[in-house]
């Protein structure tokens, strides 16, 4: 029996948006349980930032075999990049990484971004969003740097929970 | 260690004394790979782990460093209470020593990190205190002659040699000279990396230090450093897996009977259980970490029997040698004209296979030693057995290749892998693998060094699961680097002129483009057990006759029916 591409694509794209919906559903049932369960005096944002601190030291993990210093600090910004890239990728998000102005430089934009989205229906505020994705590509690059030796840089220049249409964001030395 | 060992090391001493040997012992404080079921390691600086089983590294302050030092000396003083006549001192592959000489994992900005004199302050203090209580008793060092360590910013080959000088200033009498750390991204001691890879580290070693130099990776067997110390690029032969794989090597080396030494086939397996803290454990030598057990010794048989042994292969083989060797009278009969079974088939893979072959050769030595009798070219037929009535029929006929039941199996572009392996099947351009265990990856990889575009489909959930995660890796590699795609989780579900559909686990459909199906798939081997059976004749099935596994099940399930039977 001939395989059908079309549906067998279908199915396996529906499968995967299903899957990328219940990582962020199960993100934001683990932040209600453990507010519920630390209880009113609890900082929500000091949960959530702990959360993405915790998920960026693991992440990072997986990426220190293809980091290579033989490739120089501009290959290993852009490759650094693309990783970096590649978890919002993972998460449905569209991700364009672009070289900068100058050579130690890599930018990387978020031309869409379903967190924001789950973040609403789950009633979390725009700047805890912000703040939760800065942190974990923050604390990626502070573990790169502590695996590597190398001393780059996050920072974020415009962010669509803020409001800015896309999240840009530079990687940098 | 504290002074409760020192009576277990005289022992120790003694045995290696007795045997006109002299004993040496390792100090080897594991720092950064040290931390598996602790909470954390130590080390010179807080540096990631890339491999995710080790901890967090504790970074040492200096009253930890001079108590490591301390601790070290108080060890060195056991064994020499102990009888012990060599020490060396580890500082090797990410061990503590190393993590401070490495510019990878020592980012002190104190006296003990910095540049190469400064990473090196603790080995030459550590080696100082050392050296002045062992006197004339000789200490060495195991030091990184290259650590392969340039992807994360390691030492270069120039610093290594610094270390060496340094070391040897120190007080150190020999160095050992090795290569490559556990993170290093680079293979070193597994089988894909021939034999004598690393002599020019030693040759290298030698120009810059007048004490001797000694070394391990990759010289299995004892003509490679023999010619080496004869040229001058090395001192000292060291042996470490291949005294696993066999203990008596020295001694076989000493008398002359190179032909009967086990052969180290540098699967890591014994690696892999370290890092796990399990058992130690050999894939080629069965009597390993069992040689206290009296039921592993080749003990002479209570009553001598007349057994017929069918497969030549490393199951059969092995029964063989080791059944004679305990007064029985052996035959063993193959059908092919050649001894070694599928091990032939299996040695023609890349990346180093061809040593499987040297368990063949051992084999094969011991049993003309112990005169088992070869019936070469001979298939056994029940009306052989009835004919001959042994005592006691060992089968060893390896396992039956067979092929799916999916429509298409039947088809003329589907192949067995041995057809494959002996260049006897055409295979086409396009070519999908069926089975993803070792024999599949072995294979495919042939297949793809010749320039064919594969892809390996199997049923079990993970690739090679059959393959210790020591040597499993490289695999990986290889098929990476190769570019063979792998469906694992899967069926074939159909065989067509133009290629297969594979069915995953949870049921997507994926077509693929292949001019050729080579089958990998095995299963017990039943063939004769009846007619032995009905005669009443004692029957052991061993091998992959018994269940298709791997090498070292066939030569472990040989040895353990040739010492029962």
């Amino acid at each position: 029996m001939a395989v059908d591409p079309q549906k067998e694509l279908t199915k396996l794209h529906g499968a995967l948006g299903v899957s990328q919906a219940v990582i962020k559903s199960t993100f934001f049932e683990w932040r209600q349980t453990a507010l519920e369960l630390l209880g009113p005096s609890s900082d929500t944002l000091d949960v959530v930032l702990k959360f993405w601190e915790v998920a960026g030291v693991d992440v990072a993990k997986n990426f220190f075999p293809m980091l290579n210093l033989r490739k120089g600090q501009e290959g290993l910004i852009l490759d650094l990049a693309r990783a970096l890239a590649g978890t919002g990728i993972a998460n449905g998000a569209v991700v364009r990484v672009e070289k900068g102005e100058g050579p130690l430089e890599a930018l990387i934009r978020w031309e869409r971004c379903p967190w924001p989205t789950f973040a609403k229906r789950y009633g979390a505020s725009m700047k805890e969003d912000l703040l939760g994705c800065d942190k974990f590509l923050q604390t990626i690059v502070a573990e790169a740097n502590a695996f590597l030796g190398t001393d780059l840089k996050i920072e974020t220049q415009k962010a669509i929970p803020s409001g800015d249409g896309v999240c840009l964001r530079r990687l940098y030395k | 260690m504290i002074d409760k060992f020192i009576p277990g090391l005289k022992r120790l001493a003694d045995a290696i004394h007795e045997q006109k040997a002299i004993a040496g012992c390792q100090l080897m404080h594991c720092g950064r790979v040290g931390g598996i079921e602790t909470e954390y390691c130590q080390g010179p600086s807080p540096v990631p782990q890339r491999l995710r089983i080790f901890r967090p590294v504790e970074v040492m302050t200096k009253a930890d460093i001079k108590q490591c030092i301390k601790e070290h000396v108080e060890a060195t003083e056991r064994l020499l209470k102990a009888g012990f006549d060599y020490v060396e001192i580890s500082g090797i592959v990410g061990y503590l020593l190393s993590n401070f000489v490495s510019s990878y994992t020592n980012r002190r900005t104190d006296e003990y990190g910095g540049d190469i004199q400064g990473r090196m302050r603790f080995v030459v203090e550590l080696v100082a205190e050392v050296k002045k209580l062992c006197g004339d008793v000789p200490v060495g060092i195991r030091l990184c002659a290259d650590e392969l360590l340039d992807d994360v910013g390691g030492n270069t080959p120039e610093e290594s040699m610094i270390t060496y000088e340094m070391a040897e200033e120190a007080g150190v009498d020999v160095m050992s000279v090795t290569a490559g750390w556990q993170e290093s991204i680079y293979p070193v001691i597994s089988r894909d990396i021939p034999m004598g890879s690393w002599l020019h580290l030693a040759e290298r070693a030698k120009q810059h230090l007048k004490i001797p130099v000694s070394m391990a990776y990759r010289l299995f067997t004892p003509d490679l450093p023999n010619k080496a110390i004869g040229e001058g690029k090395l001192d000292i032969w060291e042996m470490c897996r291949p005294m696993i794989a066999d203990p008596l090597m020295p001694k076989k080396v000493l008398e002359g009977t190179e032909d009967e030494i086990r052969p180290c086939v540098a699967c890591n397996v014994c690696l892999a259980r370290l890092f796990r803290d399990a058992p130690m454990t050999c894939y080629i030598n069965p009597v390993c970490a069992h040689e206290w057990d009296p039921k592993y010794e080749i003990k002479p048989a209570e009553m001598e029997k007349n057994i017929i042994i069918v497969g030549a292969g490393p199951a059969g083989l092995e029964c063989a040698w080791v059944a004679a060797e305990r007064g029985h009278e052996v035959h063993i009969y193959d059908k092919r004209e050649e001894l070694g079974g599928t091990i032939i088939e299996a040695s023609k893979a890349p990346y180093g296979d061809d040593e499987l072959y040297g368990q063949i050769s051992f084999s094969k030595a011991k049993a003309e030693k112990a005169g088992v009798e070869f019936h070469l070219g001979t298939e056994v037929t029940p009306e052989l057995i009835e004919e001959e009535m042994p005592d006691t029929v060992v089968l060893a006929t390896g396992p039956k290749y067979v092929k799916g039941t999916a429509p298409g199996f039947d088809r003329a572009n589907v192949v067995p892998m041995l057809d494959v392996l002996n260049g006897k099947a055409e295979v086409g351009e396009n070519v999908v693998v069926w089975g993803n265990l070792k024999p599949g990856i072995g294979v495919a990889l042939l297949l793809a060094k010749q320039g064919k575009k594969v892809t390996v489909v199997g049923k079990e959930r993970k690739l090679g699961k059959d393959i210790n995660p020591s040597f499993k890796w490289r695999y990986v590699g290889y098929l990476k680097d190769n570019r063979v795609a792998t469906y694992n989780d899967s069926e074939i579900e159909e065989i067509t002129d133009d290629g297969i559909t594979i069915r995953t686990y949870d049921g997507y459909r994926i077509p693929i483009k292949a001019d050729t199906v080579v089958c990998t798939e095995r299963e017990a081997n039943p063939d004769l057990k009846d007619v032995v059976q009905e005669n009443g004749i004692e029957l052991f099935v061993i091998g992959d006759a018994l269940v298709p596994r791997n090498l070292s099940s066939a030569v472990h399930d040989g040895y353990r029916i040739g010492i029962r039977v």
